[in-house]
């Protein structure tokens, strides 16, 4: 092992260097468990069980506590029809406005109808009546659910009662059976509205960088722990070899030991819980072959932050959710300022999730993802260099403040 | 207390905070980068000027009107005009647009003739928020200029505008969202994922804490530091950690509450929430460390559920619409309850009454965390380091 450390680069042309560094590579992620676990169990377990979190894709019978004051046969109808629908449903009537709030207190309701005394007399007489609807906002989407179908329900009782109306009165005898203009509604790429089928794509393709940037940088700060015992160098690593084809060789290991896992990942999992799978196979596989690329990269250029094994959880982990912001899943790139843009433009995921998404999603095809993909193959580039010189960096410093070797460290070197 | 060597191991841990950057970094840095991430990316409060686009394929002065009410509709920026569905559709997958508005041929025409012409519109629901943004431009311009139509129709037979509207729309409601009126994202999501974060970094910092003793071999001096006693060298080593958490938590609060005014009932106790939530994240951290007294363990259970509170506890799908088997976890965790405390106590306002279970939850987890500590006694006085 020890002669490898130091004879490699006179014997070895660069791509045996690279092969050399793939080979050590391999047998290194093999023979640790901790990294086993999160090249295998992460990408394996965490789409299925986010997935089972959002599976419910969307809120149904949100709980409403309604206050009838006027308690005639219109605002019983109006009832029946917000219980009826799909988002909605009566969870109580109250008698008064402190016992509805008191459920809502508890917990028990998303929100209070309060249908006024005089709600049906103002329609009869031709007065637009208005009703008080108070909904509670900690989950926009529960209340998103609640707005969209109290407008449904406003549009069919308005249609019904004009279309009568107007017929009464005889003033427009224009044969109006309903609206004169209708309109239709297309929702692409997430037809049914789901949760699950908006987030989890984006989610996926997170998981596939966070899951090998984490098991990077624990690489990376268990060779630290080594260089720092052995007076700055690694006896498991090749220094010999250069770092252009170290960084090169490992990054190999990564991305081929990763492309079963995004197979399973995003051929598998979208299939399995029949989130939307609209793409060409071929396509996002080959978009998805740069962000492989770019995340091997990238985590060998975090590797720096990382000076023990176990560091990797501090400093990678809670990028996760900077991560999901910055992709433009939950926070949509136009809205953001140039500061955040340009951070988002430097993750590999960003590029990842936007293309992703839309060819999985939205159909497109890989020509018209080319905007991602030339990016992700730019941050390749950019990542491979600065992997480059953080390899290099890392074994000059860690021989100049562990080092110099002492004489008699031959024999702890060559164990 | 002091003969009991609480204050020589409160010593002794701040000795050990302040001799590596990673505590630092942790405890400091992470929380407060991420509350001003947060804080700073979400200030728009709504992405609104969506881009999108429209096709007119009429030329009319009707679809000309409709084309002016989506340009001064400020949910949307109809900025681009397209010749073909096929041209939209394209734009659409290159995420060039979130969504488009189709204007059939020959639209005028066919509603003055009463053909009853459909208004298509398409949202791009991949990304949920810009979605349902342009699809609520949309449906409010297309359901408007219908009723434009009718009221223009009505007045040209007599009624007046009062009457015609009363026609149009007998009924409407009032919506009155509580506590965030502008339903802007900044204050929906800004203290929740901060409230998340902190939980998870305490969760990590408190195992990196416990368990680099039992790595470098330290745990028996540690131990030896509080005389034997496993409570005491517990107590003592996270005392100084709720310090320097309650200080990050009460900062986080004033940050989002006071300088950024978001909508607050009582701040007080939402103050004291987050020290019982400080107590409580430290508990389930050193609870986890107990049961698996192990670095590796103990960290990848901490950062699993830590990551997973994020969706587990509620703050963007709702825990009543989850699996059952599955919404039992967001229980399990802290997170869960000062989010329930922020959303009743900070959010709308409610008296203290009902969220007296959330705070009484909090206290539990020390409680639990209590339970085995003589695991991780038997763990620190032999320390083996499982890599």
């Amino acid at each position: 092992m020890a002669q490898n450390n130091h004879s490699a680069p006179a014997r070895y042309g660069w791509f045996t260097q690279v092969a050399l560094a793939f080979r050590r590579e391999w047998t290194m992620i093999f023979n640790d468990v901790g990294v086993m676990l999160f090249f295998i169990a992460l990408p394996l377990m965490y789409p299925v069980i986010y997935t089972l979190i959002y599976n419910p894709e969307v809120v149904r019978d949100l709980p409403l506590a309604i206050v009838d004051n006027s308690r005639t046969e219109m605002s019983r109808e109006l009832i029946r029809r917000i219980d009826a629908s799909p988002s909605a449903s009566v969870y109580q009537y109250c008698t008064d406005m402190a016992e509805a709030r008191h459920l809502f207190g508890n917990n028990e309701v998303s929100g209070i109808i309060e249908i006024p005394s005089d709600y049906e007399k103002n329609i009869v007489s031709g007065k637009q009546a208005t009703v008080p609807f108070y909904g509670e906002v900690s989950l926009l989407l529960r209340y998103r659910a609640l707005l969209s179908t109290l407008t449904d329900v406003q549009l069919v009782t308005a249609e019904d009662l004009s279309a009568s109306k107007i017929a009464q009165t005889g003033l427009a005898s224009t044969g109006l059976g309903g609206l004169p203009i209708e309109n239709h509604n297309n929702f692409l790429g997430d037809p049914g509205q789901g949760f699950a089928s908006f987030i989890m794509p984006g989610i996926i393709i997170l998981i596939l960088q966070q899951s090998m940037v984490l098991g990077i940088c624990f690489i990376g700060g268990t060779a630290r722990e080594r260089r720092r015992k052995f007076f700055g160098t690694d006896p498991l690593a090749l220094d010999g070899l250069s770092a252009s084809a170290t960084v090169l060789g490992k990054a190999l290991t990564y991305v081929i030991f990763y492309i079963p896992m995004t197979i399973y990942v995003v051929r598998f999992i979208p299939e399995m819980f029949n989130l939307p799978h609209q793409g060409a196979v071929i396509d996002y596989l080959l978009f998805l072959f740069p962000m492989l690329v770019a995340s091997a990269f990238f985590g060998q250029t975090v590797q720096i932050l990382c000076k023990e094994r176990e560091s990797a959880f501090i400093v990678v982990v809670f990028t996760s959710v900077a991560f999901l912001f910055l992709s433009g899943l939950t926070w949509p790139r136009y809205a953001m300022n140039d500061f955040w843009l340009w951070i988002s433009d430097l993750v590999p995921a960003t590029w990842g999730v936007e293309g992703f998404i839309r060819i999985n999603s939205n159909g497109a095809s890989l020509a018209e993802s080319s905007r991602p993909f030339i990016a992700l193959w730019i941050q390749s580039a950019v990542y491979f260099c600065t992997a480059v010189w953080v390899t290099a960096y890392i074994r000059r410093r860690s021989i100049r403040k562990y080092g110099p070797l002492p004489s008699d460290a031959s024999t702890i070197t060559s164990d | 207390m002091a003969n009991l060597g609480f204050w020589s191991t409160v010593r002794r841990e701040v000795r050990r905070m302040t001799s590596r950057k990673m505590y630092f970094a942790g405890m400091v840095f992470v929380p407060i980068a991420m509350l001003f991430f947060f804080v700073s990316l979400l200030s728009p409060g709504l992405p609104l000027k969506v881009p999108t686009a429209i096709v007119d394929l009429d030329h009319s002065s009707m679809s000309r009107r409709i084309t002016r009410s989506l340009e001064a509709t400020e949910l949307i920026d109809i900025s681009r005009h397209l010749e073909s569905y096929d041209k939209a559709m394209e734009q659409v997958r290159r995420g060039d647009i979130f969504g488009f508005f189709v204007i059939p041929a020959d639209f005028e025409k066919d509603v003055m003739a009463g053909k009853r012409p459909t208004l298509e519109y398409y949202n791009n629901l991949t990304y949920f928020v810009p979605g349902t943004l342009t699809f609520k431009g949309f449906k409010t311009v297309a359901v408007t200029t219908s009723g434009g139509v009718v009221k223009t129709m009505l007045t040209s037979v007599g009624a007046d505008d009062a009457t015609a509207m009363a026609m149009i729309q007998p009924m409407t409601f009032d919506t009155h969202p509580i506590g965030n009126p502008w339903l802007s994202y900044s204050i929906y999501l800004g203290p929740t994922f901060t409230i998340c974060l902190l939980g998870l970094m305490m969760f990590l910092m408190t195992v990196f804490s416990i368990t680099m003793e039992i790595k470098n071999g330290t745990s028996p001096e540690w131990l030896a530091t509080a005389r034997g006693h496993m409570t005491v060298a517990v107590t003592g080593k996270l005392f100084p950690h709720f310090i320097v958490w309650s200080v990050i938590g009460q900062f986080c609060l004033a940050i989002l509450f006071c300088y950024n005014h978001f909508p607050c009932g009582s701040i007080f106790w939402l103050a004291v929430g987050m020290e019982l939530f400080v107590i409580a994240s430290l508990g389930f951290g050193l609870f986890v460390t107990t049961v698996v007294p192990n670095p590796r363990l103990a960290f990848i259970m901490c950062a699993l559920i830590g990551i997973l509170t994020f969706s587990f506890a509620g703050l963007s799908f709702p825990v009543q619409q989850m699996y059952g088997p599955i919404a039992i976890f967001s229980y399990l965790v802290p997170q869960r309850y000062m989010i329930l405390i922020y959303f009743f106590v900070g959010l709308d306002g409610f008296p203290i009454y009902y969220s007296r279970l959330y705070f009484a939850a909090l206290l539990i987890f020390p409680l639990v965390a209590g339970t085995l500590l003589r695991r991780l006694r038997k763990a620190c006085l032999k320390p083996v380091y499982v890599p």
